[in-house]
């Protein structure tokens, strides 16, 4: 028996605690929130989703296809997800690239579809065992023209799992793809994995119906009315701006309205969408704002700051995009710095800057080299602009 | 009821009249798809037709089925979807040369590899009609293109040869101007369990006649039925005799190699009977 089999990890959870890797996890997670379709190709350091996918799918009856490329196998998910089947693909930077148009077309479409692109460092071929954040603002811009996004970051093991059902969820309810960011090193590295330790991390307030449905009963208001093949409405779909028929339209006032009505089906529900988690919420000078491993670091950085008397607090995102404005503006406006540890030249910082420049002093703190921000250097840096401030 | 009436019953009326040009060939051989569903008693909520970028693609705006208008070069991966998620759909696949034998092409070898249950018509019109006469992978040497103004120098591909090569299980080509034969072709094609891909010739007089001699479109309709020959007719010709001619009828039918989706049950019936034995408890 291979410990992390699904069928096996279900009986097993509730009594014991396991080592799961975080690729795994995120299989687990799709899985367990009904996600029954998944086409993907092999590539570093994601392969192990697909792997799981491939051995669990048939089990339950779902189905499980390696395409020829990334681009067939999102379109084959699209495909999928017309037919109201809750499908999922899974890869990294260089796959994830590819997907880039079909992203853009199932925003248009209004396809529920889940995108996990396990990071390594780029560009191009890059260092794909190593971690990174570098895909941050591809996963919000990727794809052309002007659209929404729903992005994720996952931070640990429990993450995976949990997060993954998330971006279910939100796939399904705001009808649109939900991307799910991991580092490297979360999807490959192995923790403890419980159904303590996930109940321990609830992110969302209320219970979720699961059920796989295209239409599905906690959909959101502001969306065009569902086309499901196979429906007695045999529906036309098309990735040509059209109107709530399925049909192009090149009327200005009807392209207007559909478009905008894209962005404000995620932009109206921003509290329900940004997840996020503050420790030693307003008793810092600095607050540390970080996702993915450097929130680790961050989390860990906190208790070395207590130790060393810095007065910190850390914002940890769950969602990146849509942009967390509301808390990223609560806490900017009581701390002096906020420094946000990533591992890229400060992609998400560009983004908090934005947001939070009125009333706080944004500080990007980048790692590029393919290893890990640790906590002992992110506190340093926290030691040293508070060593700056008093000084001045 | 008249086939006229059934006809019209499955085209969108509201969105006609059509985009295509006058003496265009994609309607022509439309009207033989819809010939084809008709003939066959297809239900609508599970038939499927999926198009790519293109003229010949834009055909699933006007036809009353469940109809998906994809990306570029991408409707064979999104039918593969389609019918792995739903097996009892019948998907039907409209292509061009572009969007199936260029940007879609490595989409193309691997659905004839895999036999997937699909029927892929790509109308081959040897030209980029839509975006204003770029040379396509199907366009012979020598023949002008807006983008080859001197002439292009590259071979054209054999479509039909690159299916069968690829493991389709059953290969046709007709042209645009033996319409019944294309719709007879079509019906078998849909009928196929396996991977069938149909290749239309169609005439495009707006942009591929117009750099290319004879201009007009019934000119090029005769044009390719003076070149083509039949199946049986081209067994009995040397290859020198065949320079030149388009090979018309089923060019390849194999009823015995196993179907991909058939092959996925198969599979999932295995391992489920085997949960006992695979499982982890």
């Amino acid at each position: 028996m291979e410990r992390w089999h699904y069928h096996a990890l279900q009986e097993a959870i509730d009594s014991s605690t396991l080592l799961v890797q975080g690729n795994r996890a995120c299989a687990l997670g799709a899985l367990d929130a009904g996600v029954r379709f998944f086409a993907g190709y092999p590539i570093t350091p994601s392969s192990e989703i697909m792997e799981t996918m491939a051995y669990e799918l048939p089990r339950v009856g779902g189905v499980f296809l390696q395409m020829e490329d990334e681009i067939a196998s999102i379109c084959a998910c699209i495909g999928a997800a017309l037919t109201g089947t809750l499908a999922m693909t899974a890869t990294s930077g260089p796959g994830f690239s590819l997907m880039q148009e079909a992203i853009g077309y199932a925003t248009m479409v209004e396809a529920p579809l889940v995108i996990v692109n396990v990071m390594r460092v780029g560009p191009s071929t890059g260092r794909p065992t190593a971690p990174s954040q570098g895909d941050v603002m591809q996963a919000r811009w990727g794809t052309h023209g002007d659209h929404p996004a729903v992005v994720l970051a996952a931070s640990n093991v429990a993450d995976m799992y949990r997060l993954t059902m998330a971006a279910v969820r939100f796939a399904q309810r705001f009808r649109t793809p939900a991307i799910l960011l991991a580092d490297e090193v979360v999807g490959h590295m192995r923790e403890s994995f419980s159904t303590e330790l996930i109940g321990r991390y609830r992110l969302t307030s209320g219970d979720f119906d699961f059920t796989p449905s295209y239409v599905h009963p906690e959909m959101v208001r502001e969306v065009h009315p569902p086309h499901v093949l196979g429906s007695k409405t045999h529906p036309h779909v098309t990735g040509l701006m059209h109107d709530e028929t399925g049909f192009p339209t090149d009327d200005p006032a009807k392209s207007d309205q559909f478009l905008r009505q894209l962005h404000d089906k995620i932009g109206n529900h921003r509290d329900e969408l940004c997840l996020y988690d503050v420790k030693n919420e307003g008793k810092g000078r600095v607050c540390i704002v970080a996702y993915g491993s450097c929130a680790r670091s961050a989390r860990a950085a906190l208790r070395l700051a207590e130790q060393e008397g810095l007065p910190v607090e850390v914002l940890h995102l769950y969602t990146l995009f849509p942009l967390p404005v509301e808390i990223i503006q609560e806490v900017a406006r009581r701390v002096e710095f906020m420094l946000v540890p990533e591992l890229n030249l400060g992609q998400y910082a560009r983004e908090i800057r934005k947001m939070a420049e009125n009333w706080t002093t944004v500080i990007s703190m980048g790692k590029v080299d393919g290893t890990l921000l640790t906590p002992r250097e992110i506190v340093d840096r926290v030691a040293e602009l508070i060593g700056k401030y008093e000084s001045v | 009821m008249s086939e006229r009436l059934a006809i019209e019953e499955l085209l969108h009326a509201e969105h006609l009249p059509h985009l295509w040009c006058p003496g265009c060939g994609i309607g022509m051989v439309t009207g033989a798809f819809l010939r084809a569903v008709l003939a066959l008693g297809l239900r609508r909520e599970e038939t499927v037709v999926v198009g790519g970028i293109g003229c010949s693609s834009r055909a699933v705006g006007y036809i009353d089925v469940g109809t998906v208008h994809a990306i570029h070069g991408r409707a064979l991966a999104f039918a593969t979807g389609i019918k792995m998620a739903r097996p009892e759909f019948t998907v039907v696949v409209i292509t061009g040369d572009g969007d199936g034998a260029a940007i879609g092409g490595n989409h193309l070898i691997h659905a004839c590899r895999r036999n997937i249950d699909l029927t892929c018509i790509l109308f081959n019109n040897r030209v980029y009609g839509m975006t204003g006469g770029q040379l396509s992978p199907t366009m012979e040497a020598g023949r002008r293109a807006s983008t080859a103004p001197y002439g292009q120098t590259e071979p054209a591909f054999d479509l039909c040869e690159l299916a069968r090569a690829a493991g389709a299980t059953f290969v046709a080509r007709g042209i645009a101007a033996e319409v019944r034969a294309l719709e007879k072709m079509i019906r078998q094609g849909i009928e196929h369990r396996g991977f069938s891909f149909i290749e239309a010739l169609v005439p495009c007089p707006t942009e591929y006649g117009r750099r290319n001699p004879p201009a007009g479109a019934v000119d090029m309709l005769l044009s390719d039925k003076a070149r083509a020959v039949s199946v049986s007719e081209a067994a009995a010709m040397s290859q020198q005799e065949l320079q030149g001619k388009i090979v018309t009828g089923i060019l390849h039918h194999d009823s015995d190699k196993s179907e991909f989706q058939a092959g996925y049950a198969e599979l999932v019936a295995r391992v489920q009977g085997n949960r006992g034995t695979l499982g982890g408890n």
